[in-house]
């Protein structure tokens, strides 16, 4: 109450309801496009009508540590749901690389890189760590409540920015300057209390003992015995947003730099106080200007994405629409079944479909047909998305067959196995297509299934087989986080050529050319393990490499099971051989698969030779897809030091083909045997480069980022493992995508 | 540095010139990559392509039916032609309208009811037609958008038509007696008004303002030729 009163006295300000709806008004700055046409008169036009836009609200903006917050100082607020933020603060020679990703509603994970200048201890001249922050919000927002969140920053290992809090952040509508009409200024306060780092100016408290920050640490492991210990301080802080571009900032920071201002020398730090002027430059990025600490500028670029709303929207050739076939009393004729004895109209069938089906991006592998039914394999090339594949060749099916084939059967195939069935009826099809909800309309009257084993009446493909493919085209090969350079790349140019001799057989090669590139600078590997992974440098010596070269054969051993044999040159450091077999029924969120290799270390030429090391590495996962687009892997098993232990991974997948993960490994290592970092854990995420080219592509980009490569749990990379390419097939998925089963 | 140069431009160059594939497998990321960043660097450097104009002795010229579809957000127009797939004759006949770059807008009776390859597209909606064809009935109307990651917006509007009268209009040379059919529909936190001129004597719709879903906005739409 009291703070209403102080506020209304000094801003005349409303309550601010949360951002109430995605859909709002625009000012009326659309409406002055609408341009006339033709004679008609100017009075019939709509003049003060708003139309229905998607405008999403602006993103809280981002402090120094890449989480929603005033300057240095951490607020409650949360971000968009899914919202993946990068961006890279510095001030007073300290720099930091942030990295956030928004995983549910409620919770948000940091990834930090970060270099102190003048560090001068520890023998670092500049100081280089990694760190990992998570954020929960303990209570939304309301009308007269707070939004109240709690975070863990640095919280692995006796981190340098090690730091709790509980913080609170209500949201005040404000008279606008310069917005666009209709649109509210937006008035942030912030106020909390932190430990560790965030206690240590003007503490108003003590709760239990912290140990120190211990620089000689393996680190790693999540440091529990120190979270909310140690002295405890207040820290607040204003944003003003007076539109939608612009933005004030206040804070009083309750970190007091001990260590960088005290022990060493990096700043100076005179002022409790800073002061900020932000800029929206671009709908995702946000810079920013800072004066602080009474002594240091400090500059925050701020880049925001959803992996929801891609930067530029999906655009699909439009499809030929869905015949309507006569009626059988209208036209009896057409309705003959008489082909279907015929193997020659079967086979012109074939011949027909093929040529359609590719102007689609899919490609033919077989047709089983008779007077009722058909079953089309295919192979989908084009669409990240199977529902629009399967969308795809039903309608080539209903222009091209007889009449009386009444059931379509669209299969799938991945690399010679058959994913799952999905089954429609055309006379479903003919009706829906032009259904005020064609999309729900036919998800209900359509079957997912696991798909039989092939007839043996099918009709292969004319001359698909032997299938050759070949590629050059450029790649680049980074490298991060050496002490002495955080970030390193080779680059240069890739010959990948395949062989298919008959389906589910596949002969693959890739040579890489190095063209340039600093990796082979790195450090030399320092691990007390067998250098299963730490010779990295070694193997970047060598500028023509034979990337991989392997043989693998695909197949279904059995109903909802797929298995896959690989042997040859698996990957850059590795050969030998691999088989795997999977467990996945086509509805079910659960799939168990055991994998099983015996590999020996390559010659770091990179060429055919091998090293005198060999181990036998192999692995039981269960994959689970627990909905909303979460999906949990753990996996048990022996991993390429010997070390027997297990990995954890969650990931959220987005139905566009987005995936943001974290993983971590536990083996039988032990810390001090481990090295720096205690234990394997990393992040990866991989972005389809159709979401930023608008073009559909089945083709993504991604890496896996650890913040140390060591040599305990790691595993041999084997190309072609099944499980990810059976379950975007799957009915989860298929359902999850219906909305471009028509497109 | 020169010669840091002189290989940082060799390899740009080569980054082009090497990207090349062939055989069944659809083309590598980086060559989608490099081919979309080709496609968009001669799209920029290509001449601004000046379309004559349109005249009632050029389109008389024309066999069929066209439609001129103008966007107005991008203030982009296209002829489509049509394709019958429902109901032909009828008044309430669905014709798909394909542009020559695979684009389509999908009218039943004259009112949209989808479009292709637009992106945000209207997958499909709910739309009650005046008995007779005479543009759309009053009511509640459900547009269906291709919206964030593959998923469906579902768009309920309520919708009031009016006749507003009788309405002469102009299309490239032809002077025609219509009616004007205006459709003012709330929801989803804003306003949406349609317009159609409608053939007094045979229910063609010959003329239209209509709206396509939040991510589209409105289309003009008038048919040129017979």
């Amino acid at each position: 109450m009291f703070l209403h009163v102080f506020l209304h006295v000094f801003f005349p300000v409303r309550i601010h309801m949360r951002p109430r709806l995605l859909l709002r008004p625009a000012g009326a700055g659309l409406v002055a496009l609408a341009l006339s046409s033709g004679a008609v008169a100017a009075e019939d036009r709509p003049v003060s009508a708003a139309e229905p836009l998607l405008v999403p609200m602006p993103p809280p903006s981002l402090n120094f540590y890449g989480s929603p917050g005033v300057i240095d100082m951490p607020s409650a607020k949360m971000l968009p749901d899914g919202q993946f933020t990068t961006g890279i603060s510095t001030f007073g020679g300290q720099t930091r690389y942030n990295l956030t990703f928004q995983a549910t509603p409620w919770m948000s994970a940091s990834f930090r890189y970060n270099s102190i200048q003048d560090w001068n201890m520890g023998g670092f001249g500049t100081y280089y760590d990694r760190s990992f922050d998570v954020r929960f919000r303990l209570m939304k927002e309301g009308q007269y409540r707070p939004e109240l969140t709690l975070g863990l920053q640095d919280f692995v290992g006796t981190g340098i920015y090690a730091g709790e809090y509980i913080v609170a952040t209500k949201t005040f509508a404000t008279p606008s300057w310069g917005a666009r009409a209709g649109q509210d200024g937006q008035l942030s306060l912030t106020a909390g209390i932190g430990w560790g780092r965030l206690g240590s100016y003007g503490s108003i408290g003590s709760s239990g003992a912290r140990p120190p920050y211990d620089p000689d640490s393996e680190g790693g492991e999540p440091a529990y015995d120190q979270w909310f210990r140690g002295p405890y301080a207040p820290f607040a802080g204003i944003e003003w947003r007076p539109n939608e571009k612009l933005g004030l900032k206040l804070e009083y920071s309750s970190d007091d730099y001990v260590t960088e201002t005290q022990t060493t020398d990096v700043f100076d730090r005179k002022s409790p106080f800073n002061f900020g002027i932000e800029y929206q430059v671009s709908p995702r990025t946000r810079l920013g200007a800072y004066y602080m600490y009474g002594s240091e500028l400090g500059v925050n670029l701020q880049v925001q994405l959803n992996p929801k709303s891609p930067p530029t929207r999906m655009h699909i050739k439009a499809p030929q629409a869905v015949p309507v076939r006569p009626s059988r009393s209208a036209n009896p004729a057409v309705w003959n079944t008489g082909w279907a004895a015929s193997e020659s109209v079967k086979l012109q069938l074939r011949d027909l479909l093929d040529p359609e089906l590719r102007a689609d991006g899919l490609v033919l592998e077989s047709l089983t047909v008779n007077a009722d039914t058909a079953e089309l394999r295919f192979r989908n090339l084009r669409y990240m998305s199977y529902a629009n594949a399967v969308g795809r060749a039903a309608r080539v099916l209903s222009r091209i067959m007889p009449a009386s084939v009444e059931t379509f059967r669209l299969v799938p195939l991945s690399g010679g196995m058959a994913l799952s069935a999905t089954t429609v009826r055309r006379s479903d099809l003919e009706a829906l297509e032009f259904d005020g909800n064609a999309t729900d309309g036919l998800l209900a009257v359509t079957a997912f299934s696991d798909a039989p084993a092939q007839a043996a009446s099918a009709i292969p493909a004319g001359d698909l087989y032997p299938d050759t493919s070949w590629s050059l085209s450029p790649y680049f090969s980074p490298s991060y986080f050496d002490p002495d350079r955080p970030f390193r790349i080779d680059v240069g140019v890739a010959l990948r050529g395949s062989y298919r001799p008959a389906p589910g057989w596949i002969v693959s090669g890739s040579i890489r050319q190095r063209i340039a590139g600093n990796v082979k600078d790195g450090p030399p590997s320092n691990s007390r393990l067998p250098h299963v992974r730490t010779d990295q440098v070694e193997y970047a010596q060598y500028d023509t490499t034979l990337n991989n070269l392997f043989v693998a054969k695909q197949w279904r051993p059995g109903r909802n099971l797929y298995a896959r044999a690989t042997v040859g040159y698996l990957e850059t450091m590795y050969g030998g051989l691999s088989g795997e077999v999977l467990w996945k029924p086509v509805s079910s969120p659960l799939a168990l698969g055991v994998e099983a290799n015996y590999v020996k270390k390559r010659d770091f030429d990179q060429l055919f030779g091998f090293q005198d090391y060999d181990v036998f590495t192999g692995h039981a996962t269960a994959y689970y897809e627990f909905g909303g687009g979460f999906m949990g892997q753990v996996g048990v098993g022996r991993y390429l030091a010997g070390d027997v232990g297990a990995t954890v991974s969650l990931e959220r997948r987005f139905d566009n083909g987005w995936v943001v993960g974290a993983f971590a490994t536990k083996t039988n290592v032990s810390a001090e045997e481990f090295g720096e970092g205690s234990f394997d854990k990393g992040i990866m995420f991989r972005i389809p480069i159709g979401w930023f080219l608008g073009k559909p592509s089945r083709q993504a980009f991604g890496t896996t980022i650890r913040p140390v490569q060591r040599d305990g749990g790691q595993m041999v990379h084997v190309p072609g493992r099944l499980y990810g390419q059976v379950r975007t097939a799957h009915r989860a998925a298929l359902q999850g995508q219906w909305a471009r089963v028509w497109e | 540095m020169s010669a840091f140069l002189f290989r940082l431009r060799g390899l740009a160059l080569l980054a082009l010139l090497a990207a090349c594939q062939g055989g069944t497998d659809a083309p590598t990321l980086q060559l989608q990559v490099i081919d979309a960043a080709r496609e968009s660097i001669t799209a920029k450097l290509a001449p601004k392509s000046e379309r004559p104009p349109v005249t009632r002795a050029v389109l008389d010229t024309l066999d069929g039916a066209f439609l001129e579809i103008t966007r107005e957000r991008e203030d982009l127009t296209a002829f489509l032609f049509p394709t019958p797939v429902r109901g032909a004759g009828t008044a309430d006949e669905i014709i798909v309208w394909r542009t020559e770059t695979d684009e389509t807008v999908t009218l039943r009776g004259g009112v949209l009811i989808a479009t292709r390859g637009l992106g945000g597209d209207v997958l499909s909606s709910e739309v009650q037609l005046r008995p007779g064809g005479l543009g759309p009935a009053s009511g509640q109307r459900v547009l269906h958008v291709a919206d964030k990651d593959n998923k469906q917006l579902t768009l309920p509007l309520a919708c009031d038509v009016v006749d507003r009268g009788p309405a002469r209009i102009e299309i490239i040379g032809w002077s025609l007696p219509t009616h004007h059919v205006q459709e003012r529909c709330e929801g989803g936190g804003g306003t949406v008004v349609n317009d159609y001129w409608v053939d007094a004597g045979n229910g063609l719709v010959w003329q239209s303002r209509q709206w396509a879903g939040p991510h589209i906005g409105y289309l003009r739409l008038r048919q040129v030729t017979r």
